[in-house]
């Protein structure tokens, strides 16, 4: 199938202070049960938090893997997940580098970001982008974006190779810093 | 589905505008109000998780009592039960001294909603009583800009993203004031430059262009040398500090004289090349924001700090029309009537006021007192004791107290204490007016759901406990509470407020926050001048007291900082699973030096520990940290501020608490077998 989009997510690490809001802005959007983070801030380097979530790979481990074929990818680009056909049996949690898909210890099925599409098919960012103070974290299709400043991938992000996340970065910048000694 | 309009109404500089979302009179979800200019449609992590904090397991549902005091052996009563029990402490209390002196109070900044000085009016209303004064967050540095600039000064802090510069001094907004980052990266964006200077390496000196760490206390003599410095090159502003300041001539000499560069390099740990390029940075242009944490005055030297900070942003030019600022704080509050918080109580015929406590030594204070000594006191909007300093001297009060009623939404370690406790209501169920010590938006909360069981807010315990005391004794208060919540929202909107925000009446608040109008710049003039700094007459120390502080220091070689943590607000939210993944444990931050020191690895279980107390924590180690500093977060559970103890003060009500004057020291924790 020909992909119309590829949504994706633009992460600027300069922008980004590791406020969190955009992960409980998910949690807040999907209510997702506590033992659950579709999207995830960590602390990178010293200096520098990511926020990852499902990154709509354009060649999704999780949709090579499952084997009742539970995944779909939309014409935009999302990954979705059908959880009536989702058995638990976790093939797609060990599969992804990112930890898109979590394990609910409730309804005993794997779940993840879909991208807020219902929010997107109403025309809203979805609710992480919405949150985002500084624009750090931004949703565009990256078929259409060509900034030569993005890269694909930073230290410290895992393999892309195997998946090709849709993700693009801005990379950190160097500053000053005077320690006392 | 419904949605309503509120005011997020924590003590934090953001005071966002936020929405509910209402399903079958249920919170389903929250967003940010796109109508709110400061916070623009957006809230922070916190505030994304008020589902969680609302309809939380934890949350107190009903009117508790306890007995004995501290057993934990609680049995659900009434709001009738409660409001006779306390009704009836009172008016023994006054039969049995005379007076309502020995009946007082303890609240702050819970909720800081204009609504919420129900507490204050309800015993304003009963005639002269026992209160709390002050401030312990940010009034030393209040007082320190009044004496500068003559009064209390704030722009718009969405201007810092048309500045050239912004100097940020103590404080982190990258965790506790989130949204004003947009507007620095905004200006970054346009080439500014952001300066930290922090003794911690913290989230906001992670995206400065230049941070600078300082040793904590001594920012004040930094912006000396740097004062110095800019004189030397005779950079500074000339018309202004001819024509606008008060002493400028006196500051010179003082400069000149007094202000030694090379040992500023020494106490504050900055190194003269790194002086000379912040003062040559904040030279060549004259729109630079600086910006004055509360972090600088949490020690002894908050008000020099803040004047010297001033001073140099004075003379270099920033304070003219059109130019750059001092950011400190916003006393929006100030426009307003806070009826509630000035109700005029019934006069009594030989008393002729309350008797007030330093709220930075109340516990001390509150002791102190005879004829009547303190015998009833109710908390509400705080959480002593775990966010207070001396919390000892708490435990020594609560054991003279005959009744301690807590108001409160959730078992704070100070209702544990408590003998009553009455479940609160969060903000969506109750309506209020907020204002924000930092921008310039007036908010209306809309009630939006049902009360959580059995909870009510402060205002409608006020009206209810206060018409229970009528009935039982007529006359005894005169709180009007007849009147609405709304209709005491009205009465704020006083014609000066309307005009001050260009509304006509609550119902423009109703259709979205309002700015205030732009105030006016301080103009400075030959009979309106800047105060420049000038050395305080502080008393010397006295032999006896120097020796001790030096045993101290061998003692307890570390000064401990507790800022806040990202994911609290003091002791707020520790209930909400969202925010509290990945264990609950204390973590104390130690240097490489102090671990090496004290042999300790990454993870251990440390104590940290005073003459006051210990507590254990979880270490990390942090290359950035300083060697004679020791960090712990804010939080509720294991307070750190059991290590701390407040110095006496001076001025009453005028001085914050000194937070950050604390020493402690850390070891390895041992098992008592071990």
């Amino acid at each position: 199938m020909k992909m119309v989009k590829r949504m994706g997510f633009i992460f600027n690490l300069d922008l980004c202070f590791g406020c969190m809001a955009c992960e409980i802005a998910c949690r807040n959007e999907n209510q997702t049960p506590h033992a659950i983070r579709w999207r995830k801030v960590s602390r990178l380097t010293n200096d520098t938090f990511l926020s990852v979530s499902c990154n709509h790979c354009s060649s999704p481990e999780c949709f090579r893997v499952c084997p009742e074929n539970a995944f779909t990818k939309r014409g935009d680009g999302i990954v979705q997940i059908d959880s009536d056909l989702c058995t638990g049996c976790g093939y797609c949690i060990e599969a992804c580098p990112f930890e898109a898909p979590q394990f609910d210890p409730i309804t005993r099925k794997a779940s993840k970001c879909q991208m807020c599409y219902p929010r997107q098919d109403r025309g809203m960012p979805p609710a992480c982008i919405e949150a985002c103070s500084t624009e750090a974290l931004r949703y565009i299709d990256l078929n259409t974006c060509n900034d030569k400043n993005l890269v694909g991938t930073i230290l410290g992000f895992p393999d892309i190779k195997l998946t090709n996340p849709s993700i693009a970065f801005y990379p950190a910048k160097e500053r000053k810093r005077y320690f006392l000694r | 589905m419904e949605i309503y309009r509120h005011a997020c109404p924590r003590n934090c500089f953001s005071t966002c505008g936020m929405l509910s979302y209402i399903e079958d009179g249920r919170l389903i979800k929250v967003s940010g109000d796109a109508k709110h200019g400061y916070s623009q449609g957006r809230l922070c992590a916190k505030g994304y998780a008020y589902t969680q904090y609302v309809y939380n397991p934890y949350r107190l549902k009903h009117p508790i009592k306890q007995n004995p005091r501290g057993s934990g052996n609680w049995k659900r009563i009434s709001w009738d039960e409660a409001y006779n029990t306390i009704a009836d402490k009172i008016l023994e209390l006054n039969a049995r001294y005379g007076s309502n002196l020995a009946v007082g109070y303890n609240k702050f900044s819970g909720n800081i909603g204009l609504l919420h000085y129900a507490v204050e009016g309800m015993f304003n209303s009963i005639g002269p009583h026992t209160k709390p004064v002050g401030n312990p967050c940010l009034i030393t540095g209040e007082q320190a800009m009044k004496k500068c600039f003559g009064r209390t000064i704030s722009l718009r802090p969405e201007k810092m993203a048309e500045m050239n510069v912004i100097v940020i001094w103590g404080a982190n907004p990258a965790v506790t004031n989130v949204h004003q980052m947009k507007f620095i990266f905004q200006a970054r964006e346009k080439g500014a430059k952001l300066v930290v200077i922090d003794p911690i390496f913290t989230q906001t000196a992670a995206k400065a262009d230049i941070f600078i760490q300082i040793n904590p206390g001594t920012d004040g003599m930094l912006a000396l040398g740097m004062a110095k410095l800019l004189i030397g090159l005779e950079k500074y502003d000339q018309e202004f500090t001819h024509d606008k300041t008060t002493n400028w001539e006196e500051f010179c000499q003082y400069v000149h004289e007094e202000v030694d560069v090379e040992a500023v390099c020494h106490k504050t740990g900055v190194s003269i090349d790194v002086i000379n390029e912040l003062v040559h940075l904040c030279a060549d242009t004259k729109l630079c924001a600086t910006w004055i944490g509360y972090g600088v005055q949490r020690n002894k030297n908050g008000g020099q700090n803040i004047r010297a900070i001033s001073t140099f942003a004075a003379i270099a030019g920033h304070l003219q029309e059109g130019c750059g600022c001092v950011y400190y704080s916003h006393n929006g509050i100030d426009d307003f009537p806070i009826n509630l918080l000035n109700l005029q109580g019934p006069e009594h015929k030989t008393i002729k006021q309350s008797r007030e406590i330093d709220i930075n030594n109340f516990p001390e204070g509150a002791r102190n007192l005879a004829d009547p000594p303190l015998k009833f006191l109710w908390i509400a909007s705080r959480n002593p004791l775990s966010q207070d300093q001396d919390l000892h001297e708490w435990e020594l009060l609560m054991k003279e107290l005959e009744l301690i009623v807590t108001v409160d939404l959730f078992m704070t370690k100070t209702a544990q204490l408590s003998d009553i406790v009455l479940p609160a209501a969060t903000h969506f169920e109750e309506v209020d007016l907020n204002v924000s010590y930092w921008h310039h938006w007036l908010s209306i909360n809309e009630k939006s759901i049902p009360s959580y069981f059995e909870a009510k807010s402060d205002l409608q315990i006020a009206r209810e406990l206060m018409q229970r005391l009528n009935e039982k004794s007529p006359g005894f208060s005169n709180f009007p509470y007849d009147r609405h919540p709304i209709d005491w929202i009205k009465l704020e909107l006083t014609p000066t407020v309307k005009e001050s925000y260009s509304i006509e009446g609550i119902e423009d608040l109703f259709e979205g926050p309002c700015c205030r109008n732009e105030e006016e710049y301080p103009q400075f003039s030959r009979s309106k001048k800047f105060r420049l700094f000038s050395p305080e007459i502080t008393e010397s120390c006295p032999v006896s007291e120097r020796e001790q502080n030096q045993r101290a220091e061998e003692k307890y070689p570390y000064q401990l900082l507790t800022p806040q943590s990202l994911l609290k607000i003091h002791s707020q939210y520790e209930a909400v699973p969202w925010l509290n993944h990945g264990g609950e444990q204390v973590v104390v931050e130690v240097s490489e030096y102090a671990a090496e020191k004290s042999d300790i690895s990454e993870g251990d279980k440390v104590e940290v520990y005073n003459q006051y107390g210990e507590i254990t924590a979880i270490a990390k180690i942090s290359r950035f940290l300083p060697r004679k500093i020791v960090v712990v977060n804010q939080a509720g559970d294991t307070p750190i501020n059991r290590l701390i103890n407040q110095t006496v003060q001076s001025s009453k009500g005028l001085s914050s608490a000194n937070f950050y004057d604390s020493s402690v020291n850390i070891r390895k924790w041992c098992d008592e077998n071990g």
